[in-house]
């Protein structure tokens, strides 16, 4: 701000003067920024930086809700050291990832798809834009709680039009292509207003050029559209990792991490640790392993944010 | 202009998609239609003149009644919270350089990007030990991880695109920066004040998680009493069930609806500009 403001305030401070009858610069206006964003600032260390470092202190302990807050025996890396010990932790972790990786392609492909249709200028395009993004707007909860009865194997539509009887959240293997499936189908249409968003910025001269040259209609997409897209690819597929890394509320409704910790993700396995077993230091510990993948996915965001704030 | 055959396939696809995707949901409202009978009918009903006794049935539920209460003063406080403390902090982010200014902006960011479970653990033990658990406040102060970034991100959005004469002329004017942020800033971003308002409303009113923590029977949320609903085994009151589902989704469709424009912006954290 500093040259142009102090300039125009030169220029007229005897106007300023005149009309107000202040000092210029008061103590406040002086300060002004800083204060602004004091309160965002308190709020959010009380919020987010105590509890963070809190949960460092707490995992590297052996706290049981009984104590008190400082109360527990200092155990060093006794906590993580059991973690990665543990079969159905470092099994989490895997499914975890795996699961990330699946499901997120899932949603690029299909959310693509969706974007690319949606993108056609045809009469009444709108309507159908506004039905596809239902799904992403319900209550997580709410959505998952729909599809445990859509799958319900003795009364649920889906087994009716199937003419089977599936247990599908009774087994394994179906348990979790559930959990993906009920994933995929609320996350995909974020995908696709996020690359929408990205297919309407695009510039029109490179395809019209390649209309003009001969080019057919797949040679413009995977030549043209999708180099260009790719900024808006890459930021919905980090952010939709960043989310589905931390898949929690349809686990919780649909299998609760069953059977077999089939469905078991981290954030499902902390949970369970934390606020079922009540061992909280052992659930710190899961948390920050979490936290420490999520920052590596939140530095790579980041990067992109700065680049496009560069340009 | 494309041909004929190709406009009517690009319909056929868009409106296989939409029925896909719709299905779950119109089938759910179905559902939430029928008496218990028509309910476990097999095969399945599929035109049936609809009844509105599990509507009533849940809307004089108590305990609906109350986490309905509990969602709405929950919601409304994360919002105001947020607003209140966002947007003057959204405002010098746009307008003033000043130390830590990066760092603030991307540690907002981070408090978005972490997962939610992580703060959760410990503010669960600092909560208890201050005998905030299964209080109202301990969830709207939980609410502001994630909806304080949010309002920041979008309403930084809004305050770069504004013209920066505009206070500049009210500063020579002689108002204080205050007075100029009041009185001719704010009036101006309005609909930015609506679009993040609207945006978080829909993060608080949708989450289970913190809720889930944080409260007690008597001061739990809609997605917590949803959960409660289907815990275990899914029973038998699929109708009441249904519709109870219904009235929880219905508002929050409604919002989005009302901020479709600026959704781009808020789901992506600023990433995208819709």
């Amino acid at each position: 701000m500093g040259e142009t403001s102090q300039l125009a305030a030169l220029g007229s401070s005897a106007k300023s003067v005149r009309i107000a009858g202040r000092r210029r610069t008061s103590w406040v206006d002086r300060h002004f920024a800083r204060l602004a964003v004091l309160p965002t600032t308190v709020l959010m260390l009380l919020v987010f930086g105590i509890p963070l470092l809190f949960s460092a202190w707490l995992s590297l302990e052996g706290w049981s809700p009984d104590q008190n807050l400082f109360g527990g025996k200092f155990n060093g890396l006794a906590n993580y050291d059991d973690l990665l010990t543990d079969p159905e932790f470092i099994g989490s972790l895997i499914l975890t990832l795996q699961y990330t990786v699946v499901v997120v392609t899932a949603e690029l492909g299909v959310g693509l798809g969706i974007a690319l249709l949606l993108n056609i200028d045809l009469p009444w395009i709108g309507v159908f834009r506004t039905l596809l993004i239902i799904p992403m707007m319900i209550t997580p909860v709410v959505a998952a709680f729909c599809w445990k009865l859509l799958l319900d194997p003795d009364h649920g539509v889906i087994n009716y039009f199937l003419q089977q009887h599936i247990v599908w959240l009774g087994r394994p293997g179906t348990a979790l292509l559930s959990v993906a499936v009920v994933n995929i189908w609320q996350n995909a249409p974020y995908v696709a207003i996020l690359l929408l968003a990205g297919l309407r910025s695009l510039p029109t001269e490179p395809v019209e050029a390649a209309k003009i040259d001969g080019a057919s209609r797949f040679q413009m997409f995977w030549h043209i559209t999708l180099p260009l897209l790719r900024p808006y690819l890459m930021v919905a597929m980090l952010l939709r990792m960043i989310f589905e890394f931390r898949s929690f509320d349809n686990v919780y409704v649909l299998t609760s991490g069953g059977p077999a910790n089939s469905t078991m993700t981290l954030s499902m396995y902390t949970y369970l640790a934390s606020f079922v077993r009540f061992d909280l230091s052992l659930g710190a510990a899961a948390a920050w392993m979490m936290l420490l993948i999520s920052l590596i996915m939140c530095g790579f965001f980041i990067a992109l944010v700065r680049r496009r704030d560069a340009n | 202009m494309r041909k004929r055959s190709e406009r009517l396939a690009v319909y056929a696809a868009l409106t296989a998609l939409t029925v896909l995707f719709l299905f779950p949901l119109v089938w759910i409202l179905g559902l939430s239609l029928k008496t218990r009978l028509q309910v476990f009918a097999s095969p399945p009903l599929f035109l049936w003149w609809p009844t509105f006794e599990n509507y009533a049935a849940t809307l004089s539920r108590a305990d609906f009644g109350q986490a309905f209460v509990n969602s709405l003063l929950v919601s409304a406080g994360a919002v105001s919270t947020s607003l209140i403390v966002g947007v003057p902090a959204a405002y010098a982010l746009a307008r003033f350089q000043f130390a830590g200014r990066n760092f603030l902006f991307f540690a907002l960011l981070s408090m978005r990007m972490l997962p939610p479970i992580a703060v959760l653990v410990p503010m669960y033990v600092l909560f208890s030990a201050f005998g905030l658990t299964t209080t109202r406040t301990s969830v709207i102060l939980a609410y502001t991880t994630f909806s304080l970034p949010l309002v920041v991100w979008i309403m930084r959005g809004f305050f770069e695109d504004l013209p920066r004469e505009l206070e500049e002329s009210a500063w020579v004017d002689g108002a204080s920066r205050f007075q100029a942020f009041f009185h001719v800033v704010l009036p101006l971003i309005k609909p930015g004040l609506v679009a993040a308002c609207i945006l978080c409303l829909q993060l608080a009113w949708n989450d289970f998680l913190f809720a889930a923590v944080l409260t007690n029977n008597a001061t739990r949320t809609l997605p917590v009493l949803m959960a409660a609903f289907s815990g275990g085994d899914t029973g038998v009151d699929w109708g009441g069930m249904t519709a109870s589902g219904v009235l929880v989704i219905l508002p929050v469709i409604l919002f989005s609806f009302a901020a479709q424009r600026h959704l781009v912006a808020g789901l992506s954290s600023g990433a995208v500009k819709g």
